[in-house]
């Protein structure tokens, strides 16, 4: 995005208040700073001189968790995360943000992903579809993607798995550095052309806003003409109405309930598909979180966590807690980076924490 | 405070031992954030680049005891407190104009209890009225304030400075749907009304703390009534050439009381603009909007007789679609760029009074402001949304599109088109506002409003409130 086009976005957003009861991270923070308001008039009144970035208000700029609840709830679609994200590029130019912001930064240069000092996998061979890893799929629950591979297969599919490993492009994104982030899709979507793949597979709806809305709102990289991008839990379901794929009931009695995993709401439609693959598994209808579907909040994974681990813990606590509060024992969802940070916490909660993909690649028939 | 730090560091450690030191703040951020509320004036004068006065401290209590306790030091510095819920104001309640405790609400967001055979709902001041009503919704009751700033105005927020929303024809406003309400006094009492607000056991006190925008103390918890979720509602829109007919038949619907949920009657400017520019309608003439609900054959039947009366005094059917459309899009009004907004000047000069005098105020505050204000431009809007049984409130508006750069001379400007739309609302019978309150703007008009009993409200501020710490400068009331 363009500062210009952020700047007009902001002059929107300054005094607005109507997004104000869906943005998560007010929620848990209850201060009004921390709001899609107080980001707009921070970023404004720097803007006019009325404040400077400083540690205080850097720290504020970083606060965003970069959710897209605001604009998915914006009746004139203000693309405030994207110019939240505008200026955090123009902060991070001047070496104003904040130090986690460049130790990510960094790790995201070297090694293309911000938790292992390793290199992605090279990726040789060809097939019809590509399935992006990513970096949390591949560190921090490699069984997700094993049970996808294994559902996949059960579907006849057999992709050539690309971006082992690799970031998507939009922490570097998310934090600033939208260089970076254009060099790590690039190199995706370089390994997706000698791949000769027409179709490429996703885990996460974090990972197919990426490579969807994102390259053309920020990055200005263009999508592959012709190659179609698909989420793997879609795909999945259109095998499991067709009659293609087909599970046994689970005999886990125990009350449940599905969490719309991070970035949902920036996918159109979504919503049933995962309700839809859970309901040909689970003995009984699921428990619906109060924030849910359209109003769905963050899981805690993204950018915050590192750079704000207090808020990010709390986004992670408040999904816990609403599950908890449907009287659900056990919490399903599919993304990676979410089962992570859910796990970690769950016990508090006394919640078990159950990977959608796992689960239904248990039922397999 | 700024020029005691020693103290304010000591008020600060006082403030974190009540709250918890993640609950207060007096980050730059944060004061710089909490300085403005929805005022245009606030806002005015950030956007030409002026700071202005922030509150020296931000506290997020989370309970009725707390804020008692915030409020015994308060006292005991003689500091100005000023209650926040979602700061959504347009009259400056909400603003710390000499600094001191600022007390953000919106930590008190519980919902209590929901007596499902009473049809009431127990809720802690500080939820935020949208997300109440999606968790009454759940269970298939709603409180029918849909105020447009529902998405971020706190249920406090509609109590204290007594509002109202888009279905307050049929449902009443705000201050009707209340039963009881727990207020933490400026003294630091924690008080309950009694538990239902009708009955002949002496005088209404507990209507004293609506209204009252924060003066006489905080409200904590407030028991709304609730209503079923409606079967049916029926929305039509329907076109007149004259404004004054179209008033008429507003005044026949409510009179012969047909129960409309909503009429909004927009006159001619504001139809040729607002209506235009948001829902894509040209059409030349009052647009009104009406609408019933409930039970489908009497929702019928209600519509079917109002529409009796259109058609009798020449209104034009527009059928249901603009009607429905209406509804869908209601709020967008109130996004930007759709909204009104800076650097434009505006104000919303809205007030009430009885049918006998709606339409000469309405054509004579049109005049003060048009005639007035001729050399900048101006323009008025108005539309007629609010309707009683005895008479009916004027959402009236002036838009100044190319106002002074300077900041000083902005405000002095916005203050002079205010003054004249309301000594014209004034000297027609109409109250200085129905439903956005007193807050800074209007302040000044509170004498002048209430002539000889205007002394019988500072006497009760003043036993309420000795120190007079409690939202100082606000509602007449002064420091």
């Amino acid at each position: 995005m363009q500062l210009q086009t952020a700047t007009a976005t902001i002059e929107n957003c300054r005094y607005c208040l109507m997004c104000r009861h869906v943005c998560p991270v007010g929620h848990v923070t209850r201060r009004e700073t921390l709001t899609p308001h107080g980001w707009g008039l921070t970023i404004a009144s720097v803007q006019r001189g009325l404040l400077t970035w400083n540690q205080d208000t850097v720290d504020v700029l970083y606060s965003c968790a970069d959710c897209g609840t605001c604009r998915a709830h914006c009746v004139t679609d203000q693309p405030l995360p994207d110019a939240i994200v505008t200026n955090r590029a123009e902060v991070t130019a001047q070496h104003l943000a904040p130090a986690a912001a460049y130790e990510v930064h960094k790790a995201l240069q070297e090694w293309s992903n911000p938790y292992e000092k390793q290199v992605p996998e090279t990726v040789t061979g060809q097939a019809e579809i590509a399935l992006f890893v990513g970096d949390d799929a591949r560190y921090l629950r490699p069984t997700t993607l094993e049970s996808a591979l294994k559902l996949l297969e059960a579907a006849s599919i057999k992709p050539i798995l690309i971006g082992i490993g690799r970031s998507s492009g939009y922490l570097a994104s998310s934090l600033g550095f939208p260089e970076t982030a254009k060099m790590l899709v690039q190199t995706t979507l370089d390994e997706l052309k000698a791949s000769g793949a027409r179709r490429m597979l996703v885990l996460t709806p974090g990972d197919y806003y990426a490579f969807d809305r994102l390259l053309a709102d920020r990055l200005e990289v263009e999508w592959p003409r012709g190659v179609e991008l698909e989420e793997v839990l879609s795909l999945l379901d259109k095998k499991y109405t067709a009659g293609v794929l087909k599970f046994k009931s689970s005999d886990d009695k125990r009350p449940f309930a599905y969490i719309d995993p991070t970035h949902s709401l920036r996918i159109p439609a979504r919503y049933e598909t995962p309700r839809r693959l859970l309901a040909g598994v689970m003995p009984a209808a699921g428990r619906e979180l109060f924030w849910r579907k359209e109003r769905m909040h963050p899981c805690g994974n993204g950018a915050l966590q590192f750079m704000n681990p207090h808020i990010s813990n709390h986004l992670t606590y408040a999904r816990l807690a609403d599950a908890q509060q449907t009287g659900a024992q056990v919490a399903i969802t599919e993304d990676p980076g979410c089962l992570s940070h859910l796990n970690r916490h769950a016990d508090r909660f006394r919640l078990q924490i159950q990977d959608l993909y796992e689960l239904l690649a248990d039922y397999l028939i | 405070m700024e020029n005691n730090l020693f103290l304010t560091e000591m008020i600060l450690s006082e403030l974190s031992e009540i709250v918890g030191q993640d609950f207060v703040s007096d980050k730059e951020s944060d004061k710089f954030i909490y300085s403005t509320d929805w005022a245009w004036m606030p806002q005015m004068w950030l956007d030409r680049g002026m700071p202005l006065r922030p509150p020296d401290f931000i506290v997020h209590p989370g309970s009725a005891e707390e804020i008692s306790e915030i409020l015994e030091i308060a006292n005991k510095y003689r500091i100005p407190v000023v209650p926040w819920g979602g700061g959504s104001g347009t009259q400056g309640a909400a603003l710390p104009i000499f600094g001191g405790i600022l007390i953000d609400t919106k930590r008190m967001n519980k919902i209590v209890a929901i007596d499902e055979k009473s049809l009431t709902v127990t809720a802690q001041a500080g939820i935020i009225i949208a997300q109440l009503e999606w968790a009454l919704n759940e269970k298939g009751f709603m409180l029918p304030h849909y105020a447009a700033s529902s998405n971020c105005a706190t249920l406090g927020g509609a109590l204290a400075p007594r509002g109202t929303g888009t279905i307050s024809t049929k449902y009443g406003k705000a201050e009707d749907m209340v039963l009881s309400m727990q207020i933490v006094l400026p003294t630091g009492e924690i008080i309950r009304t009694p538990p239902v607000p009708k009955h002949a056991a002496g005088p209404d006190w507990f209507r004293l703390f609506l209204g009252a925008e924060g003066n006489f103390g905080i409200i904590t918890e407030a028991t709304m009534q609730l209503d079923y979720l409606p079967e049916a509602r029926l929305m039509r829109a329907v076109l007149f050439d004259d404004l004054d007919i179209a008033l008429e038949v507003g005044r026949l619907i409510m009179t012969h009381r047909l129960n409309p949920l909503v009429i909004r009657l927009y006159d001619r400017e504001s139809t040729v603009s607002q209506v235009k520019k948001v829902l894509g309608y040209e059409y030349d003439g009052a647009y009104m909007v009406m609408g019933f609900d409930g039970d489908p054959e009497i929702a019928a039947l209600q519509e079917k007789k109002a529409l009796k009366y259109c058609m009798d005094l020449g209104g034009r059917d527009l059928g249901r679609d603009p009607g429905e459309a209406w509804w869908e899009h209601r709020y967008d009004f109130y996004y930007p760029p759709k909204s009104l907004k800076l650097p434009w000047m505006y104000g919303t000069t809205e007030t009430v009074t009885t049918y006998d005098k709606i339409a000469n105020l309405y054509w004579a505050e049109k005049k003060a402001v048009e005639d007035g204000f001729a050399d900048w431009n101006v323009k008025f809007i108005a539309h007629f949304s609010h309707w009683f049984h005895w008479g009916v409130m004027v959402y009236s508006r002036f838009i100044i599109e190319e106002p002074p750069q300077d900041a000083q001379e902005a405000l002095r400007l916005h203050n002079r088109v205010w003054n004249a739309a309301m000594q014209a609302v004034m000297a027609n019978g109409g109250m200085i506002n129905e439903h956005h309150g007193v807050g800074l703007k209007l302040s000044r008009y509170m004498r002048k409003q209430y002539g000889e009993a205007w002394p019988l409200l500072l006497k009760i501020k003043k036993t309420i409130d000795p120190n007079g710490i409690m939202n100082p400068g606000k509602t007449g009331f002064g420091f």
